[in-house]
């Protein structure tokens, strides 16, 4: 059973520039997603949607088949999904683990020390933390929100390969043993073949390339 | 994380801005608390005048369509008043009005006398025209602490005390004539009227300066301000009681409790049936308070729009310093927005920032208020009110809450003007300018 989902969303910033149309998908926990399409095609309105970041011109967003604007956006977004961006998107004048307790009253430092940040990193002004680092920081954020649904707008795009090889296995992490639907924008080849599910977005329309046989 | 958690880490971490921003508040709070504490000792003084100087009433006899015949005489011709005077049970019922607190009749040279056992500063000419030389004029009253040389701070009590109406044959003489002569309090001196033929004992009872500087060129001893003196009225009474109708008066002063009220003490005093019919006009005299109050007032105003100038100038520089900062968080606006904070969350924690530095800012301004507040009061009434005005400023424990509650709300201003922009714009527009 999924457990976000489009209803025939369509989004536009105007009336002549349709980005997402009648744009029906579902996402499983448990799963990988991929979605993959040129730049500017509407993958990031897309997580954007997902997230309660924005509101879809036409159609709904369903969270446990329910809309998520039913219990505001707001809500959506601290309770069911946690965002990883490309630029990690960590605020500056905290160190990692005030940065993952923004989402969480659990202590950070566990789940820093997961995802391979020492102690002493922990503490350290986020700045100072290589990129690669900075992006496990993000997805501990992620993950210390106990959201369902982690969305991820290119979450390997500033890294090198063997970094992002990492993340993109944290990720396969959070899906596979974590339970968790991680659902991935993306232009890289080598983080999409790791999805379970793979999509293209193609002309306001998804259109699923690749799916995991189903189980018995 | 809570709101509040992260505001002390931005003040933390942030110093530099933190820094500025506490400097900033000082100053606006230095300002605000010297304006308050100036406005505050404007009006106390103004209400300190009220009690020092009360208001006037006066009783004069009404001179108009009341004077009698022309008479001729050697030397000329004169009329005389005939119509009514102020008699003694017209005062007695004064006394009792409600407001009425004192009272005072003064006749400036209503008394002429010759030194018999002193001497008077000297004059160009020496005229003799008494057997003891010339006379120098003196004011008569019933309480000399009242007349309007004391009251309007031109001549100062420096020894011994004023004569009430119970005194009798007592006087104050200037301290350069008691320098002069060797005289002070409590000594006797002997003076010769010319009116009444007499010699009469007055024993000093005060002495007092103002007069000096003022005894330069004259040509008689009675153009010397420091010959001049006061005797009381009973003396008065008593030298010419087979001469003259010396036991009215004249004039009468009569003194108010509180300015204000002054028109309520007046309307009380028309309506007694002992002034009925009488030649005589009642006119209310608040010059002398006028005089004092009405630059205080005006201070006041002065100080109350400088603290709203103060006021909307600090919000403006607060506005637009908060616009920039805040406008260069918008990455951390979108991440705490990307989280799930609300709007309202996030523009709390901007305004606790503020408010935890204002907090340490305006306890920070106490001391440099005191500093400049009791120059900036003696400054101000240099430059605009009498010089027998004073401002006693003083910062204290009251004025805080009123600082903190104008800082509440400027803050508030400031941060909901600054943030307004942010809380109108939706979050994936803040997250699309972000990336």
């Amino acid at each position: 059973m999924s457990i976000i989902k489009t209803c025939n969303v369509k989004y536009s910033y105007d009336k002549n520039r349709s980005i997402l149309k009648n744009l029906s998908a579902e996402f499983e926990t448990g799963k990988i997603y991929a979605i993959l399409g040129p730049s500017g095609c509407g993958k990031t309105t897309l997580l954007s949607l997902l997230g309660g970041l924005d509101s879809p011109t036409e159609g709904q967003v369903l969270f446990q088949e329910e809309d998520i604007r039913q219990r505001g956006l707001a809500w959506h977004r601290k309770h069911n999904v946690a965002f990883i961006f490309q630029s990690y998107n960590l605020i500056d004048y905290m160190t990692p683990a005030e940065n993952v307790a923004l989402t969480s009253k659990l202590p950070p430092l566990p789940i820093l020390e997961r995802l391979g940040l020492t102690k002493e990193e922990s503490k350290r002004n986020v700045l100072k933390l290589s990129g690669g680092q900075q992006q496990r920081v993000a997805i501990a954020r992620a993950l210390a929100s106990d959201a369902s649904v982690i969305l991820a707008d290119e979450p390997t795009g500033n890294l090198d390969e063997d970094t992002a090889l990492e993340i993109t296995n944290i990720l396969k992490e959070c899906a596979h043993q974590m339970n968790k639907c991680v659902i991935i924008a993306t232009h890289s080849n080598d983080l999409a073949r790791q999805a379970d599910v793979l999509m293209k977005l193609r002309k306001g329309e998804l259109q699923i390339l690749a799916a995991p046989a189903p189980e018995n | 994380m809570a709101f509040i958690k992260r505001a002390c880490l931005y003040c933390l971490r942030q110093r530099f801005k933190t820094i500025i921003l506490f400097l900033v508040l000082t100053v606006i709070g230095t300002f605000v608390l010297t304006g308050i504490a100036l406005r505050d000792a404007a009006k106390d003084a103004t209400a300190d005048v009220r009690t020092a100087i009360g208001g006037k009433i006066t009783l004069d006899i009404d001179k108009e369509g009341h004077m009698g015949a022309s008479q001729q005489y050697e030397w000329g011709s004169a009329s005389t008043y005939n119509g009514d005077y102020i008699s003694q049970e017209i005062v007695e019922a004064i006394k009792k009005v409600e407001g009425v607190v004192d009272y005072n009749s003064e006749m400036t040279a209503g008394y002429y006398g010759a030194g018999v056992n002193f001497d008077y500063l000297p004059a160009t000419y020496e005229l003799s025209y008494t057997p003891y030389g010339e006379s120098s004029c003196y004011t008569v009253a019933l309480s000399s602490e009242k007349c309007k040389a004391f009251q309007s701070g031109k001549y100062t009590l420096v020894e011994g005390r004023h004569f009430t109406p119970d005194d009798k044959y007592t006087c104050l003489i200037s301290k350069e004539l008691a320098d002069y002569n060797n005289l002070s309090v409590g000594d006797d001196i002997e003076m010769y009227s010319l009116d009444s033929d007499s010699i009469s004992t007055f024993e000093i009872i005060g002495i007092f300066d103002g007069t000096e500087g003022s005894s330069g060129n004259a040509y008689t001893v009675s153009d010397i301000p420091a010959n001049w003196g006061y005797i009381d009225y009973g003396a008065l009474q008593d030298i010419f009681k087979n001469m003259y109708p010396v036991n009215d008066y004249s004039q009468l002063a009569i003194f108010v409790e509180d300015p204000v009220s002054i028109q309520n003490v007046y309307d009380k005093i028309s309506a007694l049936p002992e002034l009925k019919g009488k030649t005589l006009k009642l006119t209310i005299d608040t010059d002398e308070y006028d005089i004092i109050s009405t630059p205080l007032e005006s201070l006041q105003g002065l100080v109350n729009t400088a603290i709203a100038i103060v006021l909307a100038v600090s919000v403006t520089i607060l506005t637009l310093l908060l616009t920039v900062w805040i406008r260069g968080r918008k990455k951390e606006i979108g991440i705490l927005l990307s989280i799930g904070k609300n709007k309202a969350n996030i523009v709390l924690q901007f305004f606790t920032e503020a408010l935890m530095v204002a907090v340490l800012s305006f306890a920070a301004a106490i001391p440099f208020s005191n500093l400049i507040a009791e120059k900036a009061g003696a400054f101000l009434v240099s430059r605009i009110t009498a010089e027998t005005a004073r401002l006693h400023v003083q910062i204290n424990a009251a004025y805080l809450p009123a600082l903190y509650l104008t800082g509440i709300f400027l803050i508030a201003a400031a941060v909901s003007a600054s943030a307004w922009t942010v809380v109108r714009s939706r979050p994936n527009d803040i997250l699309a300018k972000m990336s």
